[in-house]
Formats: C-alpha cells, sequence, structure tokens
C-alpha cells in the first residue's frame, strides 16, 4: 500500500493519485528549507472520493471542484461560489446562526445545501489552489473567512468569534473564523487557497508570525493571537501587528492576499 | 574555472547546477526568443534557492511565488512592509528610515521600508499572480525599476527615487489633471557597496530585451518592468487616422499613449498592465515623439 504524505490514507500500489484527497503519489513533496510544505498541485482533471461521491478537480489557475453527488450524499457552501449544477440537484439552506452579528461582520448566516444525486460544481474568483483537507472523526480546523468553498454534510459547521479588542483591531483576520468539526463520521474539507499554500506543523510551544491576511487554515489546537511589531507603518505611524501563532498542529497559509496594514 | 555566464542575469554562474545561483533560473533549457527577439524569462524553479553573502533565499511556489530567506548573522534585507508573509520570532525587523515621505505618500509609494536582520528566517510574497525575478548585481551596477514592482534587495544594493519625467496632463483650471503613465517616481538600485541581489515581482510573465544603441521600440508604459538606465524613455503619442466616426468629435482625444525605450542597453516588460483609461484630450507633456496616421 502507498500512503499519501498529505492525508495519510492507504492507496492501491501503483496508483498515481491519492484516492482521498488527489494529491500526486508519484512527485516528492517540495518543502522549503524552514519546513513549510506546498499543498499538494491537484492534476488537471484529477478524481478523488468521499463517502459516495466523486470529486473531479478541473482547471489550474482557478481551479473548479466538480462534484458528482451520490444519492445519500450532501455537501454545503456559500452560495456565491456555486458555478453550475445539474437542474434536478435540490438546494436548500442552512441558517448558521448568529443573525445580525453574522451580517456584521460581512459573513454569510446562511450557507447552501446540495443534495445527490446530480453534478455541481464551485469556484472562487481568484487564482490559486484547491486544498483538500479530509477530515477524520474527531477533528477540528478552523479557517480564515470566505476561504472556505465545499464541505461534505457530515462535517458540522460553526463559527467562533475572534476574541480580544487587540486581535479584533488589529489581528486583521475578521471578526469571524469558520470552524469546521467532524463528531463520529470522516468528511470532506475543500478550501480555495490564494496563489501558493503552504502548510506547516507546529510542535508545542513553537511559534510562527504571519501576516494575518496570509493566515489559511489552522488545527484549532494552534492559539492565535495579535502581536505587535516593533515597526511603524504609514504616515499615521500605526503600529503593526501580525498573527502569532502557538502550535500543537497545522497552519496553512496563502501567498495571495490583501494585506491589513495602512500604507 | 567558471566560464558559463548565464543568459537571464548576465553574471558568472555554475553550469553544472540545475539553476543558476545566483538569479535561480533554469540552466538546462533552451532559450525562449520569439520571432520579434523577446527573450521569455522563465520562471525560477519550485524550491530553487539563491545564494548571496552567507545566506540564501528559496522561491516557494510558482502562481504567487514566496521568497523565503535564510538569513545568516550578519546580512540583511530590506522590503515594503506589506510584502512580509511570515517570518520567525527571532529575525530582527526594525525600520528603515526613508527620506521624502511627503512626495511618497503623494506618489502612493510605500512609505515604510522595514530592515530584516540574520539570523532567522523571513519570507516575502505580493499580491499579484506573476512571477519572482532576481536580478543579481555586480559592484557598481545601477538599474532602474518601475514603481510597486520591487520585493526585496540585499543590504548592500542601495535604493533610491526619482522623478520619472514621463507624464501629461488633461483638463484644464480647477479640473487639470496629470498623469504619470510610468508612474510619477521610479526606484533606482546601485550596487555601492559590493555585488548584491535585487528581487522584483512581476504581475504575469516576463520578457527582456536588449536594444542597440540608438534602436527603440514602443511599450504600454506600464509593462515595463525594469532597465538599465543607460535606456532613456519618453511619451509617444499616437493619434490614428479618423475614418468618419461622429462620436470622435475631437481627433485628438482619440490617441493611444506608449513609452519609447531607446538603448543601448536592457530592458524588461510584465505581460500584465494598466493602460492609461482616460481620452480628455492632452493639455501638455513632457518630452514626446508624436506621429498622425
Amino acid at each position: 500500500m502507498i500512503q499519501c504524505k498529505w492525508c495519510h490514507a492507504q492507496n492501491q500500489p501503483g496508483t498515481t493519485n491519492c484516492q482521498t484527497c488527489g494529491a500526486p503519489l508519484d512527485e516528492a513533496d517540495k518543502v522549503s528549507d524552514s519546513g513549510w510544505r506546498e499543498a499538494p498541485r491537484l492534476r488537471d482533471m484529477v478524481e478523488f472520493k468521499f463517502s459516495g461521491s466523486t470529486c473531479q478537480v478541473e482547471g489550474e489557475l482557478v481551479p473548479v471542484a466538480e462534484i458528482s453527488l451520490h444519492p445519500q450524499d450532501g455537501v454545503y457552501f456559500e452560495h456565491h461560489v456555486l458555478l453550475w449544477k445539474d437542474e434536478s440537484v435540490p438546494l436548500s439552506s442552512l441558517n448558521t446562526g448568529g443573525g445580525l452579528k453574522r451580517t456584521i461582520g460581512g459573513m454569510p448566516h446562511i450557507v447552501t445545501v446540495a443534495n445527490g444525486p446530480g453534478r455541481i460544481a464551485f469556484s472562487r474568483d481568484a487564482p490559486g489552489e484547491l486544498v483538500v483537507l479530509p477530515l477524520h472523526p474527531g477533528m477540528e480546523l478552523d479557517v480564515r473567512e470566505h476561504a472556505f468553498l465545499v464541505a461534505s454534510h457530515s462535517v458540522q459547521y460553526s463559527f467562533i468569534r475572534i476574541k480580544g479588542l487587540v486581535n479584533l483591531l488589529h489581528g486583521g483576520n475578521g471578526m469571524y473564523m469558520d470552524r469546521f468539526v467532524t463528531a463520529g463520521y470522516p468528511g470532506m474539507l475543500l478550501l480555495h487557497g490564494n496563489g501558493n499554500v503552504l502548510e506547516r506543523t507546529l510542535r508545542p510551544g513553537e511559534k510562527i508570525l504571519v501576516e494575518p491576511g496570509g493566515f489559511l487554515y489552522k488545527d484549532s489546537s494552534v492559539q492565535m493571537q495579535a502581536a505587535q511589531m516593533p515597526l511603524k507603518t504609514g504616515h499615521l505611524r500605526h503600529g503593526m501587528y501580525l498573527a502569532e501563532m502557538t502550535g500543537p498542529g497545522r497552519v496553512g497559509i496563502q501567498s495571495m492576499y490583501v494585506h491589513h496594514h495602512a500604507d | 574555472m567558471n566560464t558559463y555566464i548565464c543568459r537571464y542575469c548576465r553574471q558568472p554562474s555554475d553550469p553544472s547546477a540545475p539553476t543558476c545561483p545566483l538569479c535561480g533560473a533554469p540552466v538546462d533549457i533552451r532559450s525562449s526568443v520569439s520571432d520579434s527577439g523577446w527573450v521569455e524569462q522563465p520562471p525560477v524553479k519550485d524550491m530553487a534557492r539563491l545564494q548571496f553573502g552567507q545566506s540564501h533565499c528559496q522561491i516557494a511556489g510558482t502562481t504567487v511565488p514566496v521568497a523565503e530567506f535564510n538569513l545568516a548573522p550578519n546580512d540583511w534585507i530590506y522590503f515594503s512592509h506589506h510584502v512580509l508573509l511570515w517570518t520567525e520570532p527571532n529575525t530582527s525587523l526594525t525600520n528603515m528610515p526613508m527620506r521624502g515621505v511627503w512626495n511618497r505618500k503623494l506618489a502612493g509609494l510605500p512609505l515604510v521600508m522595514v530592515e530584516a536582520r540574520g539570523p532567522g528566517h523571513v519570507a516575502l510574497s505580493e499580491n499579484h499572480a506573476g512571477e519572482v525575478v532576481a536580478l543579481p548585481m555586480q559592484h557598481g551596477q545601477q538599474m532602474w525599476v518601475r514603481e510597486h514592482r520591487f520585493l526585496t534587495a540585499t543590504g548592500n544594493i542601495r535604493y533610491d527615487w526619482h522623478p520619472s519625467g514621463v507624464w501629461y496632463t488633461t483638463g484644464s483650471g480647477d479640473d487639470q489633471e496629470t498623469h504619470y503613465p510610468m508612474g510619477q517616481f521610479g526606484d533606482v538600485f546601485g550596487a555601492h557597496e559590493g555585488p548584491g541581489v535585487l528581487l522584483l515581482h512581476s504581475p504575469g510573465n516576463t520578457f527582456i530585451r536588449d536594444l542597440q544603441p540608438g534602436q527603440s521600440l514602443l511599450i504600454q508604459p506600464s509593462s515595463l518592468l525594469y532597465r538599465d538606465v543607460s535606456v532613456r524613455m519618453a511619451l509617444h503619442l499616437e493619434y490614428p487616422r479618423n475614418m468618419g466616426f461622429a462620436f470622435w468629435s475631437n481627433r485628438w482625444s482619440y490617441r493611444s499613449i506608449w513609452a519609447r525605450l531607446t538603448g543601448p542597453g536592457r530592458v524588461a516588460v510584465q505581460s500584465i498592465f494598466s493602460p492609461p483609461e482616460d481620452t480628455e484630450i492632452i493639455t501638455n507633456h513632457s518630452y514626446a515623439t508624436t506621429h498622425h496616421w
């Protein structure tokens, strides 16, 4: 058996792409000297499976995730990432809660649910990469707002408000993070990262300072707080803050972002 | 004895390495040259390393590449704060003093530069799909770079900025507006304290060309990425023949604005650019050649 180095799933010998996340199995990992690993670049038209459904990734500049839903399966997403769908695929809405607070935070307060059978496709609107994150039971992952593309219905969706006035005012991560949790069943989560996506696993207590706009996802075990740098920016000499990540756990970043500091 | 000259950075290089250790360009590929003479700059290979001083820079990614620096204790780089992607807590970050803050503010240029000193890691990336272009510079060499294209430079590269000298005005009275199709200022980098490396971010793809003395060509002004300081640049205004379209009531407002580059020297263009938008009549301009069809 071949173990996928990205999602750790087992694959039959001779398989060139992981059947669980689509990562190429016949290419060496690309890891920088400091330990950042590039998210696997999915081959055009690669397929992988979750539950009884199949996802095919099309394109490389702004990839499209095309999902063939099994009759018993469903996925949910923010409605503006929907690219096309079979006419017969039913859509319903799911209230996320949070109402007015979510509206103030610029976040949707409903997500859309699509149920099988049928085909449906998603993409975001910037050059970047699809990040496929199969979630084992009992996992919790925090994702920056508006980076989530689609998730399987076995993944519980919630959101957490970023705490602390300094984090809210200077953190640059917005007011909320999406939190995805798997309870008793595995699930599938797809993100869209702008530019290139890199991941690093922090040891317990290990810290890294990340531009908040570059933050994409993290294990919920990773602590995140705003850290003021000894720098002044802009003509008003604003302080500069970075997101201090403290392990243990994975941190994912994207290389293209709108930085949050004033010029 | 090393006799290989990298065809992209023009520096003595190591022919046995898969990529040029100074600029990251692949060594083992054929030059890709268009019929008109533009040489396509090959993207830096994913995870290629560039060596400078006791430090090195590794380029990660191909869509929006990240320049990850491993800085030795006595080495340092500087950059605009908005390109900082991540840093290790032990890497020293300090403000770099800048002259002419008010003029830079008016021109929309970054007001603050940050110095990062080793030992430690720090990583930078820009906000456009494109390529990182590394320009190793020998002692005494200078390079003109279009504003906002600078990613970072090693500490021994001196940074200065000068008016681009290419402008035109539209409107009159209170409505008069001055336009700078190549930016109000251009960045000039010089290796006055020994060799160093300059890194640019080029949106889209990058093409380079060597102009002979007196040879000139016309390009979209905002597509210029860098040029040798020996290359002169000026406006060229081109007015197509009016074929009788009534809504172009004034033939003077229907025109193309070009940058004329005149050799000798090397020029580089990027394939993503913003053409001048307005079609108002030009009331005044810097030195320009003009052609009416």
